[in-house]
């Protein structure tokens, strides 16, 4: 066979076996969602993403009515966790797609990317899981975020370092804007709150697997707490890797996001899970919207298990479009902007949702709780976790 | 911080890694040997090796024979190398001996994504590991993950085992003929065609061991073999293309510059280090430490 | 005796360059055939050719009578058709005693006993008094040395039945020369072995030679004895030129 043909082949083989986009359907009020299904992209984090927002879809068309008379319909882009393919999925999803809005951010670094570009475009973005602040603190129109941001994570940070009186603390990041970001955070708020922390700040690369020299050098530095701000992949390495060379269980470990309440993190650290400190955005015990328990009872049916923050929100965040479609009667952009500026919006927490022209990051920003819990067993259910601090980020 | 503690620790953490990136490098020097071609998508044989042996040891044989599972693993992808040679590389030979050069990289490069991309569809994206029940060890002052440790024992003992086989047996013999003059190997009665198979199976089965061995230190998941890809052709650059002992032990230098750098120097800057050290070998000595200038056969 | 090499109308062109231009010869089993024409005829063409370096364009090889055109060197070679070349194709990582097995291990794909390969690599090693460098890189020899492990390596090949020499004496010394030809008159003798002899050296194929084939510009233009072509009227032209006919 001629070889150009076989290399041809192989990459069309490799081109359809892409998780891809939805079928299309004509008369339909489409809903952008760019979510990282891929590596280097968290693609766990992707996937429990659009669940919540493919539920949302379904609840949409048959609770709400539809948008505007019409059925809704979700178009999914893979980001890959990439800031210049989530570029061209902008691009393809506001252009071709002509979709009402994107939502599903979850790397930091695609969003603020593809804020700059919908900016100049004009179809409204909202974060789900991205935290940094250039995300809303440039104030564009179009950006909007449901989503923890760093000034309110690392407030909780710190209510949790105070009230444990530690001192000596490593922060260990990817250089990431995700990582970088929070990093920076710390030390201006160590800074203007004169907590008197002294901070040891470690980068490594997203895609290194060989994290143990550095954590030599945190295991030398003697910390109180090391706070591991890794995203997928480098997240356990960390704490394998900290388990090998003894900086666990001794020292304590607070992880920046929610990822040990998936069920995989039990799996990969049967040992070394318990103990470890993390972040979840809500509390089993408080009561959740009659949307939230709508999605519980059709996740549990469909899934098996009980939603988690990352569904909720990503199908919060799709209800929020459709709701500001149908509150401007419209689906041209800058109606859509306008309607999210200035209506009220159900999603799974109690409380509604808005998203006023705020001050710096809190430009168009609502943020859930920062809680911090503790496991403190093996294979331990995250509701059952400890509950150390429960932090909700002041007004702006 | 600096101490020698620390700076032994982070040495004996670079020599074990290094280790491992050495039977990556050998793979793609051994291949390039024989076959005259790069494989750019080794980095997929290593993690197609790495779910083998997760698949091997969470469902069949359990943790404790991990060493079991690790020549399967090895096996079914010495097995996959073999199947793919001869539809994807071998046509790249017309004529006998002619050679399309410039198909080897299209062509191993569509392979590297086909292959990534079938993982991601078939196996989902979160990471797996298969687990190890080997116990932490002391390697000096520096506490070791029993499966580390394993590891870099039986990557050396792989390279042994592959340096003799390749000095005693026959194939070896063929193998080592056909690397210095494919025209001489085949008037001597040597089927290079049928070696290049061989070849080629052996050098991603080294990559599958490698990938089989870290499972459970670098975790299992559709993107792992990209960095050792990266790192095993960084290392033939510095060691040599077609050096046995180049690969080896230009894998350690490499290992331990990194570990050095990112201990003592700057974490992030972690992959340059490898990258200045390459620089640094082009400029003094452009062939690698143990390579030999091209000669025509 | 009957034919064991024969080549019929062999045609072969490189690009616009015809190289040899239907070829016809016929060598009888134990003959030894030289093969000589001026620079360009063609010789090495036919030699890779015959030993299947690439197949022909149009034309018929047959070894025994089997047809091998087309086939892969490595399957003729196994067939008892060995060759050498003219730029020494030794393996010079390979120890000179690992260059000597190679052959023989290769004909028997692996497979045989060990003893046997290294006895009779032994005796070679002998002949050729290459035993004080066994063990050496084959790099390390001299050029003559080269050339004569580089023959002595077919000889390995008990069924070794036809012998391709391109070029066995070019540049070196007598002392080696002789062992070549020993060789040779030896393998002919005991053996029975056919030879295509391609070489310049007129007073070794004269010694050699029990015919010989004469190529011009790609053509068979005369075969016979050494003194039979050296007085035909083309050949002398072509080698010195008009004037001396």
């Amino acid at each position: 066979m001629n070889p150009s043909k076989i290399a041809i082949g192989l990459i069309a083989l490799a081109g359809a076996a892409l998780p891809l986009a939805s079928v299309r359907a004509d008369d339909t009020v489409k809903i952008g969602l760019e979510v990282p299904l891929s590596q280097p992209g968290d693609a766990a984090a992707g996937q429990l993403i659009r669940r919540g927002a493919e539920l949302a879809i379904e609840y949409i068309n048959t609770e709400m009515g539809g948008i505007n008379g019409k059925k809704a319909e979700l178009v999914v882009q893979d980001s890959q966790g990439r800031p210049e393919v989530g570029v061209a999925a902008y691009r393809k999803l506001a252009t071709e797609d002509k979709v009402i809005g994107v939502t599903g951010f979850f790397h930091s670094s695609v969003n603020i990317a593809v804020n700059e570009v919908a900016n100049e475009i004009g179809v409204p973005t909202i974060a789900t899981q991205a935290s940094a602040a250039d995300i809303t603190a440039k104030h564009f129109d179009i950006a909007f975020r449901t989503h923890a941001i760093d000034p309110i994570r690392v407030e909780a940070f710190l209510e949790f370092i105070k009230k444990k009186g530690y001192k000596r603390i490593s922060l260990v990041a990817e250089t990431t804007d995700y990582g970088i970001g929070i990093t920076e955070e710390m030390v201006k708020q160590n800074d203007a709150g004169k907590f008197g922390l002294e901070l040891q700040k470690i980068g490594f690369d997203h895609a290194a697997t060989d994290l143990t020299p550095l954590l030599l050098q945190v295991k030398a530095f003697k910390p109180d707490l090391v706070i591991n701000i890794g995203v997928g992949a480098p997240l356990d390495l960390m704490i394998d890797q900290a388990a090998t060379i003894g900086l666990l269980p001794d020292t304590p470990m607070l992880i920046s996001y929610d990822a040990p309440v998936r069920p995989q993190f039990w799996q990969l650290h049967p040992k070394d899970g318990a103990g470890i400190y993390f972040i979840v955005y809500y509390s089993p015990k408080e009561e959740l919207s009659d949307i939230a328990q709508w999605l519980t009872k059709a996740y549990q049916a469909k899934y098996n298990e009980s939603p988690i923050y990352s569904n909720l929100n990503g199908f919060g965040d799709v209800a929020i479009l459709a709701q500001a479609a149908n509150l401007a009667k419209s689906t041209d952009p800058k109606a859509i902007v306008h309607a999210l500026e200035t209506g009220k919006f159900k999603t799974w927490t109690a409380a509604p949702v808005t998203f006023p022209r705020a001050d710096g990051v809190y430009w168009h920003n609502w943020s859930p709780p920062i809680l911090i819990v503790q496991y403190t067993k093996p294979n331990q259910d995250w509701r059952d976790a400890e509950l150390i601090v429960q932090h909700v980020g002041a007004a702006h | 911080m600096f101490s020698t503690e620390l700076f032994l620790q982070t040495l004996i953490s670079g020599v074990m890694i290094g280790v491992l990136y050495a039977l990556m490098a050998l793979g793609i020097t051994f291949i390039y040997s024989i076959v005259k071609m790069i494989n750019w998508s080794m980095g997929e044989f290593y993690m197609i090796g790495s779910y083998l042996q997760y698949v091997l040891v969470a469902y069949w044989l359990g943790p404790d024979l991990w060493y079991l599972a690790v020549p399967i693993a090895a096996a079914g992808v010495f097995v996959l190398g073999l199947a793919l040679e001869p539809i994807l590389i071998k046509p790249m030979f017309r004529q006998a001996l002619e050679r399309r050069d410039e198909y080897a990289t299209v062509v191993t490069i569509a392979l590297l994504l086909l292959l990534r991309n079938l993982a991601i569809g078939l196996a989902g994206p979160n990471q797996y590991s298969p687990g190890s029940t080997l116990p932490t060890v002391m390697l000096g002052p520096l506490p070791v993950a029993g499966a580390s440790l394993a590891a870099s024992l039986c990557a050396l003992l792989a390279v042994a085992l592959f340096y003799l086989i390749l000095k005693q047996s026959w194939y070896g013999l063929a193998l080592r003929a056909v690397a210095q003059s494919r025209i001489g190997a085949q008037t001597a009665g040597v089927d290079v065609f049928r070696l290049d198979q061989i070849a080629f199976g052996i050098g991603v089965a080294l990559a599958g061991i490698a990938g089989a061995l870290l499972a459970p230190v670098f975790l299992v998941y559709p993107a792992n073999g990209v960095v050792t890809t990266v790192k095993g052709f960084e290392i033939i650059v510095i060691g040599g293309l077609g050096s046995i002992p180049g690969a080896l032990i230009a894998g350690v230098l490499l290992g331990v510059v990194e570990s050095l750098g990112a201990a003592f120097v700057s974490a992030p800057y972690q992959n340059v280090y490898g990258f200045l050290l390459v620089l640094l070998v082009l400029l003094l000595r452009p062939t690698g430490l143990f390579g030999e200038r091209g000669r025509q056969a | 005796m009957p034919t064991l090499v024969e080549t019929r109308d062999l045609s072969k062109r490189f690009g616009g360059l015809v190289a040899t231009n239907r070829v016809s010869l016929a060598i009888e089993q134990g003959e030894i055939r030289g093969l000589i024409g001026p620079n360009g005829a063609g010789k090495t063409t036919l030699a890779n050719l015959i030993t299947g370096i690439y197949p022909p364009d149009s034309g018929d090889i047959r070894l025994a009578g089997t047809g091998i055109a087309g086939l892969a060197p490595h399957a003729i070679a196994r067939a008892g058709l060995l060759r050498s070349f003219q730029v020494c194709r030794i393996f010079g990582n390979l120890s000179v005693r690992e260059n000597l097995l190679l052959p023989y291990l290769a004909r028997r794909q692996g497979g045989g006993s060990s003893a046997e390969a290294s006895t009779r690599a032994e005796e070679f090693l002998a002949i050729t008094t290459l035993d004080r460098l066994a063990d050496q890189p084959a790099k390390r020899l001299s050029g003559g040395q080269r050339a004569l492990l580089q023959v002595a390596c077919g000889f390995m090949v008990p069924e070794l039945k036809c012998y391709v020499l391109d070029e066995p004496f070019a540049g070196i010394n007598p002392v080696i020369k002789d062992t070549i030809i020993e060789l040779i008159l030896s393998a002919n003798r005991a053996r029975g072995v056919t030879f295509l002899i391609v070489s310049h050296e007129m007073a070794v194929m004269r010694r050699l030679c029990h015919r010989v084939t004469v190529m011009i510009e790609g053509r068979v233009v005369v075969e016979g004895t050494l003194e039979e072509v050296a007085a035909h009227e083309t050949v002398i032209a072509a080698y010195l030129g008009k004037a001396f006919v």
